[in-house]
This record gives C-alpha cells, sequence and structure tokens, in this order.
C-alpha cells in the first residue's frame, strides 16, 4: 500500500512543483550541509535535514496548505523548495523559499513563489501573505523586492534569528 | 483538505493502532511538554513539538510505514503512540513505544502495541532486522523490550545518539 497525501502539482515555465517526498532527501541534505542554510536554520546533520523533510510533508497534512520541491524540467532534479508555510511560532502565514547550491542566479525563486502566491490568492482564497527574511539574507530580499513585497516589520525567530516580515501585495497589484 | 491515505489499521484485542491525524496534535504536542518525554527526545516546546508531530506525519509520506497513535476500541482518545520508526540516516529499523500518560502505565498497552507491530514489522514489511533503541535511564522501556522477547546487543550501532540498542529475535519460521 502507498501511502500518499494529496497535494496539488503546480507547473511553471521551467519548474514542476510537486509535493515533497523521499527522493529529495539527497538534495535537502546537502542543501542543509552548506552555508547557504545559515539565513534558515542549518547547517545541521543528515538525521535532522531527514526530519526537516518529513516535516515538510507532515506540514501539508496539518495545515492543508505546504511546500513543494521545484523540479527544473529541463534536468528533472530538485532544485529547491518553495511554498506556503506556517508552522506553530510563526506570525503569519507565509511564502517562503530556498534554492539549493546551483541553482541561483536563474529567478527560479520568484517564478516559483509568483506561483505559489497565485495558488494561495486564487485557488485557497487568501487576501494576504508574508515573508519572514533573515536580517542579511539579500538574495532573498531581492526575490520579495521583485515581487512587489515591502517591508512590513521586525520579527525575531527563535532558531534563525533577527528578520524581517515582509509583505507581499495583497489581490490588486500583485507582480 | 489534504488528507494522508493508504495507511494500515492494526488492530489487537482492546487496542486499535492507525496513522496519526491533526486532531491528535494537542495530546502529543502536550506530552512532548513533559517531563515523561525526556527519555524519547523531549521536552521539547510548543514549536518544537508541533514540527516533531509534522515529521511523525511526514515520516509516513518518505517510508510507507510509521508511528501508530494508540486508542481503544470504541473511543478514539489517543493513549500513546507505538509503531515503526526509521529516520533513513539510523543504522536500523526501530519499533517504538510511548504512552502519553502515566495514568495508562500498568495495563499492558504499550505491550499489546509493540507485540502487533513486531508481528507487523515481520510479516508485512518484511523487515529484516527489529530493534528498539532505548535512551539509558529508561528503565521502564527496557522492562518492556525485555517482556517483548528482545536481547540487548552492545555491539550494534547506536542511532547516532547514545542508547541501548534492544534486538527482537526473529520467531521460528
Amino acid at each position: 500500500m502507498t501511502v500518499t497525501f494529496s497535494a496539488p502539482t503546480l507547473e511553471t515555465e521551467r519548474l514542476i512543483l510537486r509535493a515533497p517526498e523521499l527522493s529529495d532527501f539527497d538534495a535537502l541534505a546537502a542543501f542543509y550541509a552548506s552555508p547557504r542554510s545559515s539565513f534558515v536554520g542549518g547547517p545541521q546533520s543528515r538525521e535532522l535535514s531527514w526530519r526537516a523533510l518529513a516535516l515538510e510533508a507532515g506540514h501539508w497534512v496539518l495545515r492543508g496548505f505546504g511546500r513543494w520541491t521545484l523540479i527544473e524540467k529541463t534536468t528533472n532534479t530538485p532544485v529547491g523548495i518553495v511554498g506556503l508555510w506556517h508552522p506553530e511560532g510563526f506570525p503569519e502565514r507565509e511564502l517562503g523559499w530556498d534554492l539549493f547550491d546551483g541553482a541561483t542566479g536563474k529567478g527560479y525563486a520568484t517564478e516559483a513563489a509568483i506561483a505559489a502566491r497565485d495558488y494561495a490568492y486564487d485557488t485557497l482564497g487568501w487576501t494576504t501573505l508574508t515573508s519572514l527574511i533573515a536580517i542579511d539574507n539579500e538574495g532573498s530580499r531581492r526575490v520579495a523586492e521583485r515581487m512587489g513585497a515591502t517591508y512590513d516589520s521586525d520579527f525575531t525567530h527563535e532558531r534563525h534569528g533577527p528578520m524581517q516580515l515582509w509583505r507581499h501585495p495583497g489581490l490588486e497589484g500583485r507582480a | 483538505m489534504i488528507t494522508l491515505t493508504g495507511t494500515p489499521v492494526l488492530t489487537t484485542e482492546r487496542l486499535t493502532l492507525r496513522a496519526p491525524q491533526p486532531q491528535d496534535a494537542e495530546t502529543f504536542i502536550a506530552f512532548y511538554k513533559t517531563d515523561r518525554a525526556k527519555y524519547v527526545g523531549g521536552p521539547k516546546d510548543d514549536r518544537r513539538g508541533w514540527d516533531f508531530f509534522c515529521t511523525e506525519i511526514g515520516h509516513w509520506v518518505m517510508n510507507g510505514f510509521g508511528m501508530f497513535v494508540v486508542t481503544y476500541h470504541n473511543d478514539d482518545t489517543p493513549l500513546g503512540i507505538v509503531g515503526h520508526w526509521y529516520p533513513n540516516t539510523w543504522p536500523e529499523k526501530e519499533v517504538g513505544w510511548v504512552l502519553f500518560d502515566a495514568k495508562h502505565e500498568g495495563k499492558g498497552i504499550a505491550f499489546e502495541a509493540a507485540t502487533a507491530c513486531i508481528d507487523h514489522a515481520w510479516n508485512t514489511l518484511n523487515w529484516d532486522t527489529i530493534v528498539s533503541y532505548i535512551a539509558h535511564g529508561n528503565d521502564a522501556s527496557v522492562a518492556l523490550a525485555e517482556r517483548l522477547g528482545a536481547v540487548r546487543d552492545d555491539k550494534a550501532e547506536e542511532p547516532g545518539k547514545e542508547a541501548y540498542v534492544y534486538r527482537h529475535p526473529r520467531p521460528a519460521a
């Protein structure tokens, strides 16, 4: 018997957004072993990375939404995790993006995050959305700016440290 | 609504073992805030407890098996969580058990549920080995492992943390 959950799949020009699964583990563990994960609680061990991947799947079941693994169409490999995130301890539902090593500089985060935001507004009926960005994560801040989000307030995350809460435009005015 | 599908239900004389559902989160998180959780990775605050409950559910998605919530028949109150645990970085697959409240102890609940899970691991999941990793000092859990017929294996690899490894013998065919 195969255990599944019914997360939707989204598609953009260059990416497939599908539910996280075990085959993403090596890519996610490599990301969490790299210094780039320092903005999102890393670096961390392979075991904690496995728990983080399982958490991504469980989040869908508990909340009814979650984050997708981005599959690059040309290579059919996982290049990041993007989506809708609201774990205990977050101030609001947020739109988050993590790109794996080698996947930056191509506009993938923006492309996937726009699809995820459209899904939140058009399918889930949400009217606002935030993004939490570590204070010195300039790459992530640029993605927020490109999407038309603006600085809202400061937030200190227990594990990720000082962050900024950015707010996306609502239904009208989204990029 | 996003739901987990394809998870089995095991039934014993007194107990139903089913996959964790969102309505179990409150009991699970409350347990992890107590001192009772000290032998199983706790205590954890609300945030970590919530994360770990997501991991419990996601474990099913990752592996196709996982920990069951244990209830009495015809009463969905969660008594504990017993079942199959394998973060893919661990040396071996585990059968583990937790009772959420001391008032559930002494009734053979964990024994009855673990017996069903050991049987399920051999006969349905077709595992090659079964161990239980038990934190040093968790005497009640050691007693249960021994009552289940497991034998301490001091040569076995620990799961990335200090723990006794109790090995469950494969039943004669």
